[in-house]
C-alpha cells in the first residue's frame, strides 16, 4: 500500500524534525541565563542556599538529558507543569492555542474566498481592465505593512463606525477585524499565485484537448484547469497556514488577541522559561504537523505522487 | 480523384488573422480545399506555414489562442444539426456539439495531451457522457471497447490508470481512442507521430489506417514528414508561409510536383535507400545552392582507419540509480549504457542510432563528462581520460564539443550571440582580449555562413535553423577535434535540416572534424555517416560501415528499425507487420544484471550482436 508507506515515511521524518527542534529549544533556553536568579529577582537577602533550593525545586540540577526527557514527557502527556508567574501552563495554552488556530483558519478562509475567484477571473480576462485593476490592488496590498492595515481597519470599523470590537476576544464578532486584516494581506499574494497557476494550466495542451472534446467552458476551466492549478495552490496555501500559526505575533499584539504569539511575547518579556519553552515547542510541532498534512494532501490530489 | 459525391467538408478562401488592427498578422491566407468522406487529406508544410492553425479553425478553437477567421466559408455536412453548417459562422453552442463528436482531433504531443490528474477512463467517459448521453456505466463499457480497438493491452486496467503511468506511444493510442469514441465523421490528426519513435510511429499509423477503413472516417492529416504523408494520404495539400501552394492526389503532388517550392521540399527530404550502392556520405542537393569549400573538397569521402583513432571507448557502462523505500535505498538501476565500445577516427562521422531509452544520449553525455560512468575506459588520442586529474580532463572537454537538439533552450536569451559564441573560448583561455573575442565571433559566424554583424543580435532574433548554426559555431570556438551532435538536426524543418547537415559535412571536410552523430532519424544517418552503431536497451547490437548497416542489416532490431521508416513512394502502402507491445525498459532491479551482447564479425568491420 503506497499511501500507507508514504504516511509512515513522512511521519517518521516529522518525528525526527520535532525531536531536533525541541532539543534545540531546550538547549538554547538554558544558555540565556540562570532561571533561579531571575526568579529570585532583586529581592535582598537571597542566599546561595536559597538559589540551590530553587534550582532543586525547578529540577535544574538534573543532567540536561534528564531535564530534556522530563520536558518531552510533559509534551507527550500534555502536562506542562507551572509557569513561573502565571500558574498552570496547560491552562494558558488551552486558551491560547485554539485562539491562534481559530484566527489563522478564519484568515485563510477570508483569503481563499477572495483570491481564488479573483485569480481565476483575472487569468480568464488576462490583459483586460479587470485584470489590471486586480493586479494593481494586489500590488497595493503587498506594499502595506500588515499592522498598519489593522490599525486603519480599527479606526474605520470600530471607532468611526463602531461595528466590530477593536481588540480582545470576547465574542465571534471580535474575529472580524483581525481575520479580515490578515485575509486581505494574504489575498494580495494568493491572487497572484492563483492567476499565474491558472494561466499556466489554461495554456496547457490538455486544456485545448478538453475544448476540442466539446466540453463547456465551465468544465474546461473549473474541472480541467483548476484541478491541475490546485496542486500548487493547495501546497502553497498549506505552507502559508503553517507560517501563519507562528507568524501571527504582530497582528495578535495589535488586536490584543489572546493567542500563542501574545503568550510567547509575554513569556519572553517576563523571562518565563517553562512557558516559553512550551509555547515555542508547540508552535514548532504545529508547523511540522501542518507540513506533514500538506505533504499528504499533495499526494492525494496529485496522482503522479500517489500512484507510481 | 473526381468528386463524385459532395465533399463532407468544403473550405473556401479561408483567411485567419492574429492580433488586431495594424498589428494583425495573417496566419492563413485564402486557403481552400475539399475533404471527401473516407479519404485522407494530408496538409503538408514547414513550421509557420499555418497548417496547424487551419485545423484549430475547423474546430472553432482559434479564439482561445487569440486568432480568428476573418473571411471564408467552412461548409461542413453535419448529420447532427441536419444540414450544412458554416463552421466559421456557427455559434459556440453548435460548435460544442460538433467538437469531439462529429469532428475530433488528435494533437502532436501525447505526453501533454492527457490531463495528468484524471484517469484515462474518466477522460474518455466524460466525452461519451457529453455527446452520446450515456450513463457512466455504459460509457465505461464503450471506452473499454475503443481502447481494445486501438489494440491497447490490459484495457480494463488502463481505464483506472493515470496518464503518467503510460508510455508516449500508449498515450497517443489513448488519445486516438478518445478522439474516435464518438465515431466522428472527420478526424484531424496534427502531427500525431512526430514526437514518437519510428517503430511506435509505424504502429500508430497502422492503427489510424485500420480505423479509417473500419469506421469510414475522413482524415485530415497534418504533417511535415513527407514519408509519413506518402504512406497515409489520398490527397495532398502543400502550404508555405500561410499560403496555399498546390494540391492534388498523393501521386500528383509527391510524384510529379508542379510548384517550385514542393520540388525543393521534396529534394531536401532524406530518402532511406536512396544511397544504395554509394560508399561515401553525400550532400543534399538543394536547388540553387552550390556548396563551396575552402579545401576544395566538399566532403570527407574515405576515412583512413589505419591511423590512431581520435576517441576510443571501451566497455563504457553508465547507470542511473533509482531510489525508493523507507530508507531511500537504491532499489532499481537504469542500465543506460552497458559495455559500449567503439572508435572514432579523424574526420569520421560515427552515427549512434536507436530509439528513446536506448542510451544513445547517455553515451554522448558520458563522453562529454556530463555524467560519471560506472566503469569503462575512454582514450582520447591514446590517453586514458578517466585516469587523468580533473585539471587535465578539462583540456579534453575543450577538445570535444556538444551540440544539443534544442537550439532554443541551449542559448542564454539574455546574452548576445557573440557573447555566447566566445564564452567557451574565454573559459578555456583561448581568447584574452575583447578584440580577440570580437574577431573570433566574426570568424565563427562566417564559418557557419552567417553574416559577421549578427554577433550583436540576441537569440530570439534568429530562426530555428540560424540558431542551430550558431550552436554549431559555438561548438567550433575551441577548435575541437570531436563534435557530439545529439539530435542536432531533429527539430529542424526538412529544408533547413538539409542545409545544416550540408554545413556540418562541409565543416568536417574543412577542419577534419570527427562527429559522433546521435539520432533516431535513419534517413539522415544514411546521408551523413561513415559508420553506424545501432543501440538497443543500452547496448550496441550492430556496428558497421553505413553501407553494411543499410544494405545488409543483420540484427533483428536493425532490420525492424529500418523497416519502420516511412518511405517516400507515392501510392505505396506499407504492409509491414505492426510492432505489438512496447519496447522493454532498461530499468532493472538491483542484482538483475542484463545479459551482455557478444559480437560476431560478419565481414570486414561489420559486427553483429548475438
Amino acid at each position: 500500500m503506497p499511501i500507507l508507506r508514504f504516511i509512515l515515511q513522512r511521519g517518521f521524518q516529522a518525528i525526527l524534525v520535532t525531536v531536533a527542534v525541541t532539543l534545540f529549544v531546550a538547549f538554547a533556553i538554558r544558555l540565556t541565563g540562570d532561571p533561579a536568579i531571575i526568579l529570585a529577582g532583586d529581592s535582598s537577602g537571597v542566599t546561595e542556599d536559597d538559589l540551590v533550593r530553587i534550582r532543586e525545586a525547578l529540577g535544574l540540577n538534573d543532567p540536561f538529558l534528564v531535564q530534556y526527557f522530563d520536558f518531552i514527557k510533559s509534551l507527550v502527556t500534555f502536562d506542562f507543569g507551572d509557569s513561573f508567574f502565571r500558574g498552570s501552563i496547560k491552562d494558558l495554552i488551552s486558551i491560547a492555542l485554539p485562539s491562534t488556530l481559530l484566527l489563522a483558519t478564519a484568515s485563510m478562509v477570508v483569503s481563499i474566498v477572495l483570491s481564488i475567484p479573483l485569480g481565476i477571473y483575472s487569468a480568464l480576462h488576462k490583459g483586460g481592465i479587470s485584470d489590471q485593476i486586480i493586479r494593481v490592488l494586489s500590488l497595493v496590498g503587498l506594499s502595506f505593512p500588515n499592522f498598519w492595515l489593522g490599525i486603519m481597519l480599527v479606526l474605520l470599523l470600530s471607532i468611526t463606525f463602531p461595528i466590530f470590537p477593536a481588540s480582545g476576544f470576547s465574542s465571534w464578532s471580535s474575529l472580524a477585524l483581525p481575520a479580515t486584516t490578515i485575509g486581505i494581506i494574504l489575498t494580495a499574494t494568493n491572487v497572484r499565485l492563483v492567476r499565474t497557476q491558472m494561466l499556466e494550466t489554461l495554456s496547457a495542451q490538455y486544456v485545448m484537448v478538453a475544448r476540442a472534446k466539446g466540453l463547456g467552458e465551465w468544465s474546461v476551466v473549473y474541472k480541467h484547469a483548476l484541478r491541475n492549478a490546485a496542486i500548487s495552490i493547495v501546497t502553497f496555501l498549506g505552507l502559508q497556514f503553517g507560517n501563519l500559526i507562528g507568524g501571527l505575533v504582530i497582528i495578535e499584539l495589535v488586536f490584543n488577541w489572546p493567542g500563542m504569539g501574545t503568550l510567547s511575547i509575554e513569556a519572553i518579556s517576563q523571562r518565563d522559561y517553562p512557558l516559553l519553552q512550551a509555547t515555542v515547542s508547540i508552535l514548532a510541532i504545529m508547523i511540522v504537523a501542518v507540513n506533514l498534512a500538506v505533504d499528504l494532501v499533495y499526494g492525494l490530489i496529485d496522482p503522479r505522487i500517489r500512484v507510481t | 480523384m473526381p468528386a463524385t459525391s459532395s465533399p463532407i467538408l468544403s473550405v473556401q478562401d479561408m483567411t485567419i488573422e492574429f492580433g488586431v488592427g495594424d498589428f494583425a498578422v495573417r496566419a492563413v491566407d485564402g486557403l481552400s480545399f475539399d475533404l471527401q468522406a473516407n479519404k485522407t487529406l494530408a496538409i503538408v508544410g514547414e513550421s509557420g506555414s499555418g497548417k496547424s492553425i487551419s485545423s484549430l479553425a475547423l474546430l472553432g478553437l482559434l479564439k482561445n489562442i487569440g486568432g480568428r477567421v476573418t473571411t471564408g466559408r467552412m461548409a461542413f455536412q453535419s448529420a447532427l444539426l441536419g444540414d450544412t453548417v458554416d463552421l466559421a459562422q456557427a455559434s459556440e453552442q453548435e460548435l460544442r456539439q460538433i467538437r469531439g463528436n462529429e469532428i475530433a482531433m488528435i494533437f502532436q504531443e501525447p505526453m501533454t495531451s492527457l490531463n495528468p490528474v484524471f484517469t484515462i477512463g474518466a477522460q474518455m467517459v466524460e466525452t461519451l457522457v457529453l455527446h452520446q448521453k450515456l450513463s457512466k456505466k455504459e460509457a465505461r463499457a464503450k471506452a473499454l471497447e475503443f481502447l481494445d480497438l486501438v489494440r491497447l493491452p490490459n484495457a480494463k486496467r488502463l481505464l483506472d490508470s493515470y496518464p503518467h503511468q503510460l508510455s508516449g506511444g500508449m498515450r497517443q493510442r489513448v488519445m486516438i481512442a478518445m478522439a474516435i469514441c464518438c465515431e466522428p465523421k472527420i478526424l484531424i490528426a496534427d502531427e500525431p507521430t512526430t514526437a514518437l519513435d519510428v517503430t511506435i510511429q509505424a504502429q500508430i499509423l497502422h492503427i489510424i489506417r485500420d480505423l479509417q477503413a473500419e469506421l469510414g472516417t475522413a482524415v485530415i492529416f497534418i504533417s511535415h514528414d513527407m514519408g509519413v504523408v506518402s504512406e497515409m494520404a489520398d490527397d495532398v495539400l502543400v502550404m508555405k508561409a500561410s499560403k496555399f501552394v498546390e494540391s492534388g492526389t498523393v501521386k500528383e503532388v509527391l510524384g510529379a510536383p508542379k510548384a517550385d517550392y514542393t520540388k525543393a521540399l521534396l529534394a531536401a527530404v532524406p530518402r532511406i535507400g536512396s544511397m544504395t550502392g554509394t560508399q561515401a556520405p553525400k550532400l543534399f542537393d538543394i536547388p540553387g545552392v552550390t556548396v563551396a569549400s575552402t579545401s576544395g573538397k566538399a566532403i570527407n569521402e574515405v576515412i583512413d582507419v589505419n591511423v590512431a583513432p581520435v576517441l576510443e571507448i571501451e566497455d563504457l557502462t553508465t547507470r542511473y540509480d533509482i531510489r525508493g523505500g523507507l530508507f531511500n535505498k537504491v532499489t532499481h538501476r537504469v542500465h543506460a549504457a552497458e559495455k559500449v565500445s567503439f572508435k572514432i577516427y579523424p574526420g569520421e562521422t560515427l552515427a549512434l542510432v536507436g530509439e528513446s531509452g536506448s542510451g544513445k544520449s547517455t553515451v554522448g553525455k558520458t563522453i562529454q563528462q556530463l555524467v560519471e560512468p560506472v566503469s569503462g575506459a575512454m582514450r582520447y588520442h591514446g590517453r586514458d581520460i578517466f585516469s587523468l586529474p580533473a585539471e587535465e580532463r578539462k583540456v579534453f572537454q575543450k577538445q570535444t564539443q556538444y551540440v544539443f537538439q534544442d537550439p532554443y533552450g541551449s542559448m542564454n536569451p539574455r546574452k548576445t550571440v557573440g557573447e555566447s559564441l566566445v564564452e567557451p573560448a574565454w573559459v578555456h583561455g583561448l581568447v584574452k582580449t575583447k578584440t580577440q573575442a570580437r574577431d573570433l565571433a566574426a570568424d565563427l559566424l562566417t564559418k557557419v555562413d552567417l553574416p559577421a554583424e549578427y554577433a550583436g543580435r540576441y537569440p530570439h532574433q534568429f530562426s530555428g535553423g540560424q540558431r542551430q548554426r550558431v550552436c554549431i559555431a559555438r561548438a567550433l570556438a575551441c577548435n575541437p577535434s570531436l563534435v557530439i551532435a545529439d539530435e542536432a538536426v531533429s527539430a529542424l524543418d526538412v529544408s533547413v535540416q538539409a542545409q545544416v547537415v550540408n554545413l556540418m559535412m562541409k565543416l568536417q571536410a574543412d577542419h577534419n572534424l570527427s562527429y559522433l552523430f546521435i539520432t533516431h532519424d535513419m534517413a539522415v544517418v544514411e546521408r551523413v555517416s561513415h559508420r553506424v552503431a545501432v543501440m538497443y536497451l543500452g547496448q550496441i547490437v550492430e556496428l558497421g560501415t553505413r553501407q553494411q548497416i543499410f544494405e545488409n542489416p543483420q540484427h533483428p532490431y536493425t532490420k525492424r528499425l529500418l523497416a519502420a521508416v516511412p518511405v517516400l513512394d507515392p501510392g505505396h502502402r506499407p504492409n509491414r507487420p505492426p510492432l505489438e507491445g512496447e519496447i522493454p525498459s532498461a530499468t532493472r532491479a538491483v542484482g538483475d544484471e542484463p545479459e551482455i551482447v557478444t559480437f560476431r564479425q560478419v565481414s570486414e568491420g561489420h559486427f553483429v550482436g548475438t
